[in-house]
């Protein structure tokens, strides 16, 4: 997957480029406006995360370039501008998403496979793990013909920890995903160990929960 | 009160007290003029009979037959005319009231005395009028000078009135463009169309200082948003070059906790960061009010978006909404946040066991909202300050920055939301919010 990263912050993009590498996504990066649209013209991507804020255009109307090309990309907003206007008129303009500064690369990830399942119409989303089948877009984790019963939260929880499967999240992390942006006083990592232990209670019934492993004092890890 | 109403009223009082003073005077002055016109008469008649005693004689006035005396009563007894001999020593020059009987009736008279000598005998001259008919003349005068008085001053004050309110159409004028501007951004700069100098000044100044406001409040914006780049972009990249290090395997493990610490204090970091632009975006008016919120239906969708928390906590959350209410002008999201972190803090700061009740019910003025706790409380002398964002309070856990009661004020400000609060130490605490009807 070809990804452009239009972001005029260096340190910013090299921890995006470095991050998205990892995930085996192919990567160009472009500093400022006049730069993205010369690789827009040339290249094709399939993804392309805007950041507004560019010092020699509005992000804007780099957009609006954008959608005029013919391929298409997916394309998500990364910026700190985040007034409601500005976040109308992306999405108004033919965005797929938004992510205000700063955000969590996990996020941002989950945030674009989201988006290439929405683009590409994929439905059948069922991914087995450990004698288990979790159906993310009829909501459903299964063993064998057993549906166990979780509730929203639980099942975003262990979407979640499907979706980063052999990495470590940390409570925060995984706090900010299941709770949205609601902003906090501060934030309590004890609700996720309910959570956690809810899940493994539920779980265990039908099998062995070991691949839900806790690492202590940073999060949780899904191991396959 | 308005100022044209002001005026009115007191260029109306002012000639009524003036009315009132020239009433109480009125008579006196009015019999003052009238007795100073018959002493003249009486003095011109006086003259007038010296005329004629010098034409005729004084023999024409007492012969044998009358004796040493005349007198002479008109038939209506306004004026009488009395001459007699009298003692050679007696003096008499003056005019004054006093009392004569006329066919058995006692009348009073102004009456003028004279003596003069004639032949070498003294005469006494006496001419006198009915004070009667003097006051007549003097009670018509003071009933048409009423009138005339009255006139003026109802006329005045209808000229006056009109005349206020002509002066004063810029100021009205002023006032009306003032009250239709929201926000200082929707006010526009106009000429008035006065010769009033005063007004033409007062108009320019407003000008100016709501320019000058604009530019503040368009200062501000770029300010926030300008903000908002410079710290949120850096807090990006710090936070996404952590996460990096954590998920990349060659990190060792004894880093991993060093690492999620400092991503709890850049987390920290971020929402005060957050909060602050929250606020300050809501104080600029940059929220759009134009959503119809159900209220009940609010506090049952964070209900159950927070169940999970309280669950958690062993705090039971009970729901006991009656009627039903719907604020207009809102944003339902702001209102959100609003609710779950009122609910939220009184799960973070509750007892096990402990409860919360979110009650709801409809009042006079619009729909009364209450959220109570039973959790620790807070102390009477912090109760005063718990909304203000430079006042700070460090939760038990110390992870609090203390902007979320801000947030909820000013969230309910934007609305018009009245907030209460009560609190007992150890016993729990209330909130309590009036939605308004919106008109």
């Amino acid at each position: 997957m070809h990804i452009l990263i239009v972001e005029d912050e260096t340190s910013l993009a090299t921890e995006l480029m470095h991050f998205l590498a990892q995930e085996h996504y192919q990567c160009d990066w472009a500093s400022n406006g006049r730069e993205a649209s010369e690789k827009i013209a040339v290249n094709r991507y399939d993804f392309i995360l805007l950041d507004l804020g560019l010092p020699d255009s509005d992000g804007l109307d780099l957009l609006q370039e954008i959608k005029a090309v013919d391929n298409d990309p997916a394309i998500i907003i990364l910026t700190a501008r985040g007034a409601l206007e500005d976040r109308i008129k992306g999405l108004g303009l033919g965005a797929d998403d938004y992510l205000a500064k700063p955000f969590s690369l996990l996020e941002l990830e989950a945030r674009m496979q989201a988006v290439l399942r929405r683009k590409f119409k994929l439905t059948s989303s069922s991914v087995a793990f450990h004698g288990f089948e979790m159906d993310s877009s009829a909501r459903r984790v299964t063993f064998g013909p057993q549906e166990i019963s979780l509730t929203k939260k639980e099942f975003d929880l262990l979407h979640y920890l499907l979706l980063h499967k052999n990495r470590i999240l940390t409570r925060l992390q995984l706090t900010e995903h299941i709770w949205g942006n609601i902003l906090e006083d501060d934030y309590d990592s004890n609700y996720i160990d309910v959570h956690i232990k809810n899940v493994r209670k539920k779980l265990s019934t039908h099998a062995s929960t070991d691949w839900l492993e806790t690492v202590r004092g940073v999060g949780y890890r899904l191991t396959i | 009160m308005r100022l044209q109403s002001k005026l009115t009223l007191f260029s109306a009082a002012s000639k009524v007290i003036i009315f009132l003073v020239i009433l109480l005077l009125l008579p006196t002055l009015v019999n003052k003029v009238a007795l100073l016109n018959a002493d003249n008469r009486l003095l011109q008649k006086e003259e007038r009979m010296y005329q004629i005693i010098e034409d005729q004689g004084i023999e024409s006035f007492i012969t044998g037959e009358t004796g040493n005396a005349y007198g002479s009563y008109n038939l209506f007894r306004e004026e009488f005319i009395s001459l007699e001999e009298i003692s050679s020593g007696k003096v008499v020059n003056s005019i004054e009231n006093s009392l004569r009987k006329v066919d058995n009736a006692v009348v009073e008279y102004r009456v003028l005395s004279s003596t003069f000598d004639l032949g070498g005998k003294r005469y006494l001259l006496e001419i006198g009028r009915s004070l009667d008919t003097i006051g007549d003349n003097s009670k018509m005068l003071q009933t048409y000078a009423l009138y005339f008085l009255l006139g003026v001053v109802l006329i005045t004050i209808f000229v006056d009135q009109a005349y206020n309110k002509l002066l004063l159409r810029p100021l009205t004028l002023i006032v009306k463009r003032l009250q239709r501007v929201e926000h200082p951004s929707a006010f526009t700069p106009k000429e008035l169309n006065t010769n009033t100098t005063d007004f033409l000044y007062l108009n320019n100044t407003i000008n100016a200082m709501m320019g000058q406001i604009q530019e503040a409040f368009q200062k501000e914006k770029e300010f926030i948003g300008n903000v908002s780049h410079e710290l949120l972009t850096p807090i990006s990249i710090l936070q996404n070059r952590l996460e990096n290090l954590l998920s990349d395997p060659e990190t060792p493990e004894t880093l991993l906790e060093k690492l999620v610490d400092n991503l709890r204090t850049l987390h920290r970091l971020k929402n005060i960061i957050q909060a602050l632009l929250l606020i300050s975006r809501i104080e600029n008016e940059q929220y759009l009010k134009n959503e119809a919120v159900n209220i009940p239906q609010l506090a049952r969708e964070v209900a159950e978006e927070i169940e999970e928390r309280a669950e958690a906590r062993e705090v039971s959350l009970h729901l006991d909404l009656t009627g039903d209410f719907t604020l207009a002008n809102a944003n339902q999201s702001l209102l959100f946040t609003l609710l779950f972190n009122v609910v939220n803090n009184a799960i973070k700061y509750n007892k096990p066991q402990g409860s919360i009740t979110i009650k709801g019910e409809p009042t006079a003025t619009g729909y009364e909202l209450s959220i109570i706790d039973t959790g620790v409380g807070i102390a009477e002398d912090q109760l005063p300050h718990i909304f203000s964002r430079f006042k700070r309070f460090h939760a038990p856990d110390g992870e609090s920055h203390g902007l979320g009661l801000p947030i909820v004020n000013t969230i309910a400000t934007f609305h018009g939301i009245d907030v209460s609060v009560t609190s007992v130490k150890d016993q729990g605490t209330t909130f309590k919010f009036q939605f308004p009807v919106q008109g």
